[in-house]
């Protein structure tokens, strides 16, 4: 039999009670001065806070209802009261530091998955989707493909030598003043109008273009989407800022491995098409020195001669987004074959008419407040 | 019948950080290895510590709030504001893409819009929340209200208050502070709060000094460095390390000067809205001045820079210790009367709060 004085709130208003609490192993009654209120069950009970040295407890169905023990409390009770919740759940079972190693592990799965995954499902994604996704996203571009009769005639010369089995549902010039081209969802390459204004010789756009060719024949934009969008979500519990410095972090790793897999496709479309490489490793090389000065390390002074606003722009080229380093340049210097008899990619008036496409274009609307 | 005329007043605070340590550290540890999902059961953690530490007249505070409803609200926001937004950005791009530029700042405008209104809902809500899980005599808090009103006066409010140079944000401020704890109750009773605009309005005018201290700062920053300033050429004869060195001090000074700024603004509006908070017979006050607010704000970045970042998991407790070591409360409450609130209890904890990243208080 179980007789011990305890205090008492019972959640309907806010006086303290000092009951007798009755019981023995399966329950027991508090009985105050005059009044009596029970039973109750062991097994109803939830230790909570201590509070000061004194031990309380609650019941699970009765809200503001608390009993609490004033010092010490016999064994036999103590054997029927619940145990107090430590760090919460499974973790108070096995122990903190068994419970944080287990979730360390579970961690570095999760975050393996999450950056390998997209690689994985993308091939499996119903190319029907991507490209309803990415025309949905891209439309006309805002008006701004360049066209000319004898502009889009050389585009198509171009792309039948290196996608002649159509993996590109359209490759596009734009109007827009950037030294860039891009692979977007839906197997579409818009080459930006500066690219081809910077570029020597139609056997430096030609590699920029099978290098994109690369990346949609990888469906490396959808696997670089659904890692984005999956990341995001997982690292979502974390707290803002470190998430996504991770994230971008893992999104540039990747996009390197990514990167190099397009320049080697680029390099055997090349091949295919019977164009030297050594006009894209030339090109990776000058851009490299307007950007970085002339120094091999990367760290040089900037060009002197350029003026402040090509440099902002220089941010948002290709070559800012694929570091030209030089193994690249290397990549593609070595793949050419010594002595062997190369073709140009385009004839000269086919890559006069692609050089004039938006200047000559009267329709095509101007690159100005596009919203990169 | 219990009046809070005891030793030490009628707040007070007994926890150590040395009792805290071992939660933080564990805390942080759970963090890190559940990728950030444990933080809503560190959270609670932390409360139910501080709050057990906290006494208030004859008997401490209790935190009843679990981290499951934490996180069970922070999915159901990312259900129901995250997925949205995500195709809305999509959508935005798509039409920025498009070169329909004016139907994607109309729908960017859009989602502001909406973001602005959940995080006044989201402010309610939390006060709500944590009123309706702490408990003290076995009595809790709450509110009857959803806080869906609260969020069309929170945006028309500021909207107002920012116009004409800001002049009436203290006057927004206030007066949503009024509104929201007018809805709030403990047991039975409501609380009634009157703040007033009058004590803080002057504190908020230190705000339309600062330009011209920037503009004596920029004085001096071009009087080190030399340069042009308003038309005149100045010239220094200071070596540059000295002239770089006095730039620094001015640009950071004119942030510290800021912050400063702020919190003299804050110390008087909190003083005058806890100040102006009343419950039944009880009256309650907030005697923090501008310097306990700066020794605060001093030993915080002291604590954080000194640990090299690790301080930033104490910052919780010297907050809370801080907020209850400088409440007060005068009156009596009678226990009888002061019986179960009935207001509902929401299953899911500050996920909005927690979601649009804004404080409670």
């Amino acid at each position: 039999m179980i007789n011990i004085q305890v205090w008492h709130y019972d959640g309907r208003n806010a006086n303290k009670w000092q009951p007798q609490l009755f019981g023995d192993s399966h329950g027991f009654r508090l009985i105050g001065d005059g009044w009596e209120a029970g039973p109750y069950s062991w097994a109803d009970l939830q230790a909570l806070d201590n509070a000061g040295s004194d031990r309380v407890f609650g019941h699970q169905y009765e809200p503001g209802w608390r009993i609490g023990f004033a010092g010490e409390i016999p064994a036999d009770v103590a054997a029927l009261l619940p145990q107090r919740q430590r760090y919460g759940g499974f973790i108070d079972r096995i122990g903190l530091w068994r419970a944080s190693a287990v979730l360390a592990c579970v961690a570095a799965l999760v975050v393996f998955i999450g950056v390998k995954a997209p690689g994985w499902i993308a091939p499996f994604v119903p190319q029907s989707w991507e490209d309803n996704m990415g025309d949905a996203m891209v439309g006309d571009f805002g008006g701004r493909y360049c066209h000319t009769k004898d502009g889009d005639a050389a585009l198509k010369a171009l792309t039948a030598k290196l996608d002649p089995e159509g993996h590109a549902r359209s490759i596009e010039v734009a109007n827009i003043r950037m030294v860039n081209a891009i692979a977007l969802p839906g197997r579409r390459i818009i080459i930006f109008t500066d690219l081809i204004e910077k570029a020597e010789s139609p056997d430096e756009v030609a590699g920029v273009l099978g290098h994109e060719l690369g990346h949609v024949e990888h469906r490396d934009t959808l696997t670089a989407m659904m890692r984005q969008l999956g990341l995001s979500v997982i690292l979502g519990g974390m707290d803002g800022t470190g998430g996504s410095q991770i994230n971008a972090l893992l999104g540039l790793s990747f996009s390197r491995e990514a990167e190099h897999q397009a320049d080697l496709t680029a390099l055997d479309k090349m091949k295919a098409a019977n164009i030297s490489p050594t006009g894209t490793a030339a090109f990776f090389r000058r851009m490299d020195k307007s950007l970085w000065g002339t120094s091999e390390d990367g760290k040089g002074k900037k060009a002197e001669d350029k003026v402040q606003g090509e440099q902002i722009r220089d941010l948002t080229s290709w070559f800012a987004s694929h570091p030209s380093s030089k193994s690249r340049y290397e990549l593609f210097e070595n793949a050419a074959v010594k002595g062997h008899e190369y073709a140009p990619a385009l004839t000269p008036a086919q890559w006069d008419a692609l050089r004039g496409m938006c200047v000559d274009d009267r329709d095509v609307k101007s690159d100005f407040g596009f919203g990169f | 019948m219990d009046t809070p005329d005891q030793a030490g007043g009628a707040f007070g605070f007994d926890g150590t950080w040395r009792e805290y340590a071992p939660i933080a550290f564990t805390n942080l540890l759970l963090t890190i290895v559940t990728l950030g999902i444990y933080r809503f059961w560190a959270t609670t953690r932390s409360r139910r510590y501080l709050w057990s530490r906290t006494r208030f007249i004859d008997d401490r505070l209790e935190w009843t709030g679990t981290g499951k409803e934490l996180f069970l609200g922070f999915l159901m926001v990312l259900l129901i504001l995250g997925l949205p937004f995500l195709f809305l950005q999509f959508g935005v791009q798509a039409l920025a893409m498009r070169g329909m530029g004016g139907m994607a700042a109309i729908l960017g405008v859009a989602a502001f819009v909406v973001i602005f209104y959940f995080g006044g809902v989201a402010r309610f809500r939390a006060l709500r929340y944590r009123l309706g899980r702490t408990y003290w005599h076995g009595i809790r808090g709450g509110s009857n209200d959803n806080g869906f009103g609260y969020g069309i006066s929170y945006m028309w409010k500021n909207l107002v208050g920012m116009m004409a140079f800001y002049l009436l944000v203290p006057w927004a401020m206030i007066s949503l502070w009024n509104e929201r704890w007018n809805k709030m109750s403990f047991g039975p009773h409501l609380f009634e709060c009157d703040a007033k605009v009058a004590p803080v309005f002057k504190r908020f005018l230190l705000f339309y000094l600062a330009p011209f201290l920037i503009l004596i700062m920029m004085f001096f920053v071009a009087g080190a460095v030399g340069g042009f300033f308003g038309g005149i050429g100045v010239r220094t004869s200071y070596p540059p390390a000295i002239a770089v060195l006095v730039m620094v001090v001015a640009v950071i000074g004119i942030y510290v000067l800021l912050g400063l700024i702020a919190l003299a603004y804050y110390s008087a509006f909190l003083r005058e809205g806890i100040g102006s908070l009343r419950l039944a017979g009880l009256k309650f006050d907030f005697e923090a001045n501008t310097d306990d607010w700066l020794k605060l704000f001093f030993g915080d970045v002291l604590l954080v820079v000194c640990t090299l970042g690790i301080g930033l998991i104490f910052l919780q407790y010297r907050h809370w210790k801080f907020f209850i070591t400088h409440m007060e409360a005068y009156g009596e409450i009678d226990l009888d009367e002061l019986t179960q609130s009935t207001t509902t209890l929401s299953k899911h904890g500050e996920g909005l709060l927690d979601a649009l990243d804004v404080g409670a208080f």
